[in-house]
């Protein structure tokens, strides 16, 4: 028979109660332990688009809306760059390499991003992982597409079908929007499915890919019926400068073995922005930036996380409060036993504390188990990679914080506790 | 050199209201070991209030208590609660067993408090109880039958060796039959461990159990 035994004992005793007060506190700790290690997950999730590039220039307003297109798909450019330029580009800039990207067309609603086939070669979504196909191959030559993963999911797009692009990226109606406008569909030119991609947990997974040249072709088609009704083909011979347009580059700088930073790339980040024409975007820093921009939205999520806690602090206080009515007996009886009042107000304090420790241990813990199975389940159904991760000191601040509130939680009960008259308390019942 | 007696009372003097009656007021009382006094007196006339002061939950307005030759009102705090613990076992009308805890376990809580190693609770606090005539050690004590919850109290009132028992009422809530057993397992019980016992009741048929009688009343004056 130790204290342990009677702090136990109390807690068995009434163990609807003590076990609905660990669940609220569970609740509050998982809720905050999700929150803080979502909020790094998803900064993660959003770097990974960007892969190992170092530089994405185009001709968009800014960096952030030059990201926000070129990687994430978010609209069309409507500043082109020229293929000439681009070569002048190649040619002027130390990278280990430079995809050109072109974004304007869609299918069914999803980004059509033209591209070279270094684009699978060389550049990798995420930094650690090289492409690959789940099923067929990357493309090689015009009018061949790749699917990216969740963009085959929604379609249901397979390796050997044909399919048309559309013009535009906005919803049309090839995406089920009866309302939108009819878009512009490339009839006369149709594509062949070569390759559908594993996921990467990257926005390029909701990407379609095929050759830059094939898209000039179908655009310059567009110009050159526009022009001449008759026309009925056009081939890459029929191309001229103003039909060769890009509306990015993805851009590598050399880097020293085991490192992913460029010791040169300042240097060539100010070379490029000297073109006032071009919008040079460093992809980990405007994410970094549209990061600071919502971190206010953390700071509330975390708010109303610390918020739960301390409702769920106040539950301890009140399921204690109330089974203090009925332990005044028992308090009495240890007293006259030879306890003193500081021990039994530690027994009560103790015991707050304990159900704030369980209810950290089961919060933090389902939070961990909770959140792998959330980030399966997104991969799985959204494919989006989420990787929770959180530092021990975080969780270790976390849990002794909620000890800490737990104990306090119990101060008023123990106070009662301390406070209870002996001699009161022992009178016969009845 | 000569052992302090268990029990020594000195012009002690107890009101609720600062400018009311005294409700106890006690000139002299002696208690020698294993000496069994009986205190008698009307409702109201300050029976368990004197348990109180003697056990130190309540303070008095004047005089002294001495309890094995200290005065228990001198020490403070957590002193005084140990003290009561190793020093004096209590037997309450209503038992007050721990609700929840076992028969076993409600004589160990005793030992807690008091100065026997943690090791031996369990064999010490087991083997009183067997023999007091508890078979069900293990047996939640609210599940017990009347009398042999108060054999669990007496156990656990003896529990730490005692030199002074303090026995409030514990006959009021029994059965004239059960009322003479239990009276006489608390004397026997205090007998074998020399403890010094101190029972207050208002019941008549307890007065013929005791040697040493006393009214309440009667304390007020020094005793002859």
């Amino acid at each position: 028979m130790t204290d342990w035994t009677i702090i136990l004992r109390s807690m068995t005793s009434r163990l609807f109660s003590t076990l609905v007060t660990v669940l609220t506190v569970a609740i509050a700790v998982g809720l905050l332990v999700v929150l803080a290690s979502m909020r790094d997950a998803g900064r993660r999730a959003f770097e990974r688009g960007s892969g190992d590039m170092h530089l994405l220039v185009s001709a968009d307003a800014s960096p952030l809306v030059s990201v926000l297109n070129g990687v994430f798909y978010a609209n069309a450019p409507r500043r082109p760059i020229t293929w000439e330029r681009y070569e002048q580009l190649v040619k002027g800039t130390p990278a280990e390499w430079a995809i050109p990207t072109q974004l304007g067309d869609s299918y069914m609603g999803l980004p059509v991003l033209a591209t070279t086939p270094e684009f699978f070669t060389r550049f990798r979504p995420d930094a650690e992982h090289p492409w690959k196909a789940a099923s067929g191959r990357f493309f090689d030559k015009p009018f061949e597409v790749v699917v990216g993963a969740r963009a085959a999911k929604a379609t249901g797009l397979r390796v050997g079908e044909r399919v048309f692009l559309t013009h535009g990226i906005a919803q049309s109606r090839q995406a089920g929007d009866a309302g939108a406008p009819e878009a512009h569909v490339h009839y006369d030119f149709s594509y062949e499915v070569v390759g559908v991609l594993e996921p990467t947990g990257s926005s390029h997974d909701r990407a379609v890919f095929t050759d830059l040249a094939s898209s000039w072709v179908i655009h310059a088609h567009d110009r050159r019926t526009r022009q001449d009704p008759a026309i009925k083909t056009t081939t890459e011979a029929d191309l001229v400068a103003a039909d060769r347009l890009i509306t990015g580059v993805y851009l590598r700088l050399f880097t020293r073995p085991g490192s992913n930073t460029p010791a040169n790339l300042p240097q060539v980040f100010d070379a490029l922005r000297r073109d006032a024409t071009l919008t040079v975007a460093q992809p980990k820093q405007e994410i970094d930036r549209l990061f600071v921009i919502v971190s206010d939205l953390n700071q509330i999520f975390l708010a109303i996380g610390a918020c739960v806690l301390l409702a769920s602090g106040v539950g301890i206080m009140l399921a204690l409060y109330n089974s203090m009515e009925s332990r005044r007996r028992q308090v009495a009886v240890l007293r006259v036993l030879g306890a003193s009042k500081g021990r039994v107000f530690g027994l009560v304090l103790t015991e707050s504390a304990l159900i704030g420790v369980m209810g950290a241990i089961v919060g933090a813990g389902g939070a961990a188990i909770g959140a792998r199975l959330v980030a399966a389940a997104l991969k799985s159904r959204v494919g989006v990679v989420v990787t929770p991760d959180l530092s021990p000191t975080v969780v270790v601040v976390l849990l002794a914080g909620t000890v800490v509130l737990a104990a306090l939680a119990g101060v008023v009960p123990a106070v009662m506790a301390y406070r209870t008259s002996v001699a009161r308390n022992l009178r016969p019942i009845g | 050199m000569t052992t302090p007696i268990p029990l020594s009372i000195r012009d002690l003097k107890f009101r609720y209201e600062p400018a009311g009656p005294w409700t106890v007021e006690i000139a002299q009382l002696d208690v020698r070991a294993g000496e069994q006094v009986l205190l008698t007196g009307g409702s109201g006339s300050g029976k368990s209030t004197l348990l109180h002061l003697v056990s130190g939950l309540v303070d008095p307005a004047e005089g002294s208590v001495l309890i094995a030759g200290h005065n228990i009102h001198d020490l403070r705090g957590a002193r005084r609660d140990l003290f009561r613990g190793r020093h004096v076992g209590v037997i309450f009308q209503t038992f007050n067993l721990l609700h929840g805890f076992s028969a076993l376990e409600n004589v160990m809580a005793a030992m807690m408090f008091g100065t026997i190693p943690r090791a031996e609770h369990a064999g010490r606090a087991r083997r009183l109880l067997e023999h007091l005539g508890i078979e069900r050690v293990d047996a939640p004590a609210d599940r017990l039958s009347v009398g042999q919850q108060q054999r669990v109290a007496v156990a656990r009132a003896l529990a730490c060796d005692p030199v002074l028992v303090l026995a409030d009422e514990p006959t009021a809530s029994l059965d004239p039959e059960n009322s003479d057993a239990a009276i006489r397992l608390i004397q026997e019980a205090c007998r074998e461990k020399s403890a010094a016992l101190v029972c207050v009741s208002h019941d008549p048929a307890m007065t013929e159990r005791f040697e040493r009688r006393v009214r309440l009343a009667d304390l007020a004056r020094p005793l002859g």
